[in-house]
């Protein structure tokens, strides 16, 4: 086992304190990116997602400016923007897109004048970048403990209502003749994703959270009809993305030119790409024996009905 | 037609404001009579300019904000006012102060005089360090440059340049003699930085500096450092390898705070740079002369100059 992990990695890996925070922060992310991103997908929220995502950039730099760590800013503005979404009405499938849009083009424009600022009166250099892409190996290890923290306040959120959740996501209809509180727990939700989503950027930056937010749910989906099974299978491969992620960001900085790695954050959104397209392969394998031995390509057996709501809302 | 009036009244406004906006534009460089206008990219080398062309020359500094990094500098519309109604600029080049470049070759004028303190030096344009200024042959440099110049716009003036050249260089010894004897009596003592802004001045004193230049760079450049840096930079403060740690107090992120931070837990004395002259109360001379004082007292007696 240790043969094959010095074969596999570069020396330093393990000892790097960077490493460890950036695996503890990592998986963290993934794992709660995965629980409330299979809600995200089936709610058709992808779109709010995303926008939650890009608007994290304008609370990292507004972080910057006034000099804290870029996650309370991610989260602030986060929790913000799912607020005015929520208040717009985000609720309803027609507005939906306009309402995340109108808030998408305010965070961005916003996040314009925070780096000009950034740029202009405070000594920031890294901050663009940082905050648009990640900089998963430069998060300071205090900050491990309040990602963990808030990580396990979204994933309670999204365990403790994934029932009422998943009938909202199924059927609103049903879910308000039942006398469920609709709005409450889209509200809810939203608050949820926002934490998802800051943990995500701080990751793989603003821009590509939403990958470790939509890419393993979808791919978990294609492997498994069942929500809380698709959860679990998701968050594996989220937590599998991004160690793997940082192992080869830690390796390449050994490849030629040495001395200079490539950015976690591609890693990983490559390597979740590379699981979505891998997880299309059973089900592929599984219709060709069926129409084989039926004549006709058959619909995937296990798939139900609200598995097959509309994926990307955006 | 009462709205195509109103039009009217709204466009008749708006270049009403314009014409106003623009008219306190151009009040805002004046111009003492039979000077000349000169503008420093960076204000240390505005003061260069102000210390060689004294009373005939009228200068204006680009960057002179101690709480901003120059290298994401933005260039505003005044910015480009000034530039383009300047006689003689002096930038630093190697991409530090590229805005200059795009300003002067949009306003051309074949009467201004451009130096580029990197091809004055003669240094190809993949020289990695771009923070010139450190570097204690470098203004000597400048000012000789200046005085023709100066000379060339004011030939009437030439010896009263060539008079304060003199002087200048005359007032960078103590410097020079600092530089010198931190080299001759302590050589090869080992530092640490964020970024390469003091760089040129750590070598002119004989220390090493152990921090990879990948990760100076990275800091400089805004760039996803390796998190082998990040060890390799975190091992050498907390083992205490080096006898201090040079922070650029103008590149700053939660990075280089967190390196700030295990320095003095290590009781690494710290010494603060700059990517520009801090205001008021130096001169280039003596903003140099204090980095190096504050590198003797640190290396030497174990004392912190954070801050200028």
């Amino acid at each position: 086992m240790k043969a094959v992990a010095h074969a596999l990695l570069e020396p330093g890996f393990f000892s790097s304190s960077q490493v460890h925070v950036a695996v503890a922060v990592g998986a963290a992310a993934a794992v709660v990116a995965a629980a409330v991103g299979s809600f995200a997908v089936l709610r058709g929220q992808s779109f709010a997602g995303e926008a939650l995502g890009d608007i994290g950039a304008t609370g990292g730099a507004g972080a910057f400016l006034v000099g804290v760590g870029p996650l309370w800013g991610f989260l602030a503005m986060g929790s913000a923007a799912a607020a005015v979404m929520e208040l717009v009405g985000i609720q309803r499938a027609r507005g939906r897109d306009l309402a995340t849009g109108i808030v998408l083009a305010v965070g961005l424009g916003l996040a314009a004048l925070f780096f000009s600022l950034d740029a202009t009166y405070h000594p920031t250099t890294g901050a663009t970048q940082t905050i648009l892409f990640g900089s998963i190996f430069a998060v300071p290890g205090s900050t491990v403990a309040p990602a963990i923290a808030l990580g396990a306040l979204a994933l309670a959120i999204v365990v403790a209502l994934h029932r009422p959740l998943l009938l909202v996501s199924a059927s609103p209809e049903l879910a308000a003749a039942r006398g469920l509180p609709v709005r409450a727990l889209g509200a809810a939700y939203l608050l949820a994703l926002a934490v998802s989503v800051a943990l995500a950027a701080l990751t793989i930056g603003t821009i590509l959270s939403t990958a470790l937010l939509v890419g393993p749910p979808a791919a978990a989906m294609r492997l498994s009809a069942r929500p809380v099974r698709a959860m679990v299978i998701a968050a594996l491969l989220g937590v599998g993305a991004v160690w793997l992620g940082i192992a080869l960001s830690w390796d390449s900085f050994y490849w030629p030119p040495s001395g200079h790695g490539w950015p976690v954050s591609f890693f990983v959104v490559a390597l979740v790409v590379v699981f979505y397209g891998l997880a299309a392969l059973p089900r592929a394998w599984r219709s060709r024996r069926c129409g084989q031995r039926h004549g006709a390509p058959g619909q995937p057996p296990t798939m139900p009905a609200r598995g097959r709501r509309p994926a990307v809302g955006g | 037609m009462s709205r195509l009036r109103r039009m009217f009244a709204v466009l008749a406004a708006v270049a009403l404001g314009g014409a106003i906006l623009s008219a306190c534009g151009a009040g805002t460089t004046r111009r003492a009579p039979g000077t000349v206008l000169a503008v420093g990219a960076e204000n240390q080398y505005a003061n260069v300019i102000e210390q060689i062309g004294g009373r005939y020359v009228t200068v204006t500094a680009i960057e002179s904000n101690p709480n901003t990094d120059p290298h994401t500098f933005e260039a505003s519309p005044s910015v480009a006012e000034a530039v383009s109604a300047a006689q003689l600029v002096v930038q630093n080049g190697l991409g530090y102060d590229s805005y200059m470049n795009k300003i002067e070759s949009a306003s051309p004028s074949a009467s201004r005089k451009v130096v580029e303190v990197q091809k004055l030096l003669g240094l190809p344009d993949s020289t990695p360090n771009p923070h010139l200024w450190y570097g204690p042959t470098t203004m000597p440099t400048v000012a000789g440059t200046l005085v023709a110049d100066l000379s060339a716009l004011q030939p009437a003036h030439a010896a009263y340049f060539r008079a304060r050249a003199r002087a200048f260089d005359a007032s960078l010894s103590p410097w020079l003699g600092a530089l010198a004897a931190l080299r001759s009596d302590h050589a090869g003592i080992p530092v640490a930085t964020t970024e390469p802004v003091g760089d040129y001045m750590l070598q002119a004193a004989g220390t090493v500096n152990l921090t990879p230049f990948t990760l100076q760079a990275d800091i400089m450049n805004g760039v996803d450092p390796a998190p082998q840096d990040v060890g390799a930079q975190e091992s050498l403060l907390a083992d205490h390898r080096v006898k201090a740690f040079v922070y650029n107090q103008q590149v700053v992120d939660p990075l280089t705070e967190s390196f700030l931070a295990a320095a003095k837990r290590a009781h690494v004395p710290v010494v603060g740079v700059y990517e520009t002259m801090p205001t008021p109360g130096y001169d280039y001379q003596s903003w140099m002369l204090a980095e190096t004082d504050a590198l003797r007292a640190a290396v030497l007696e174990g004392k912190s100059t954070q801050k200028l």
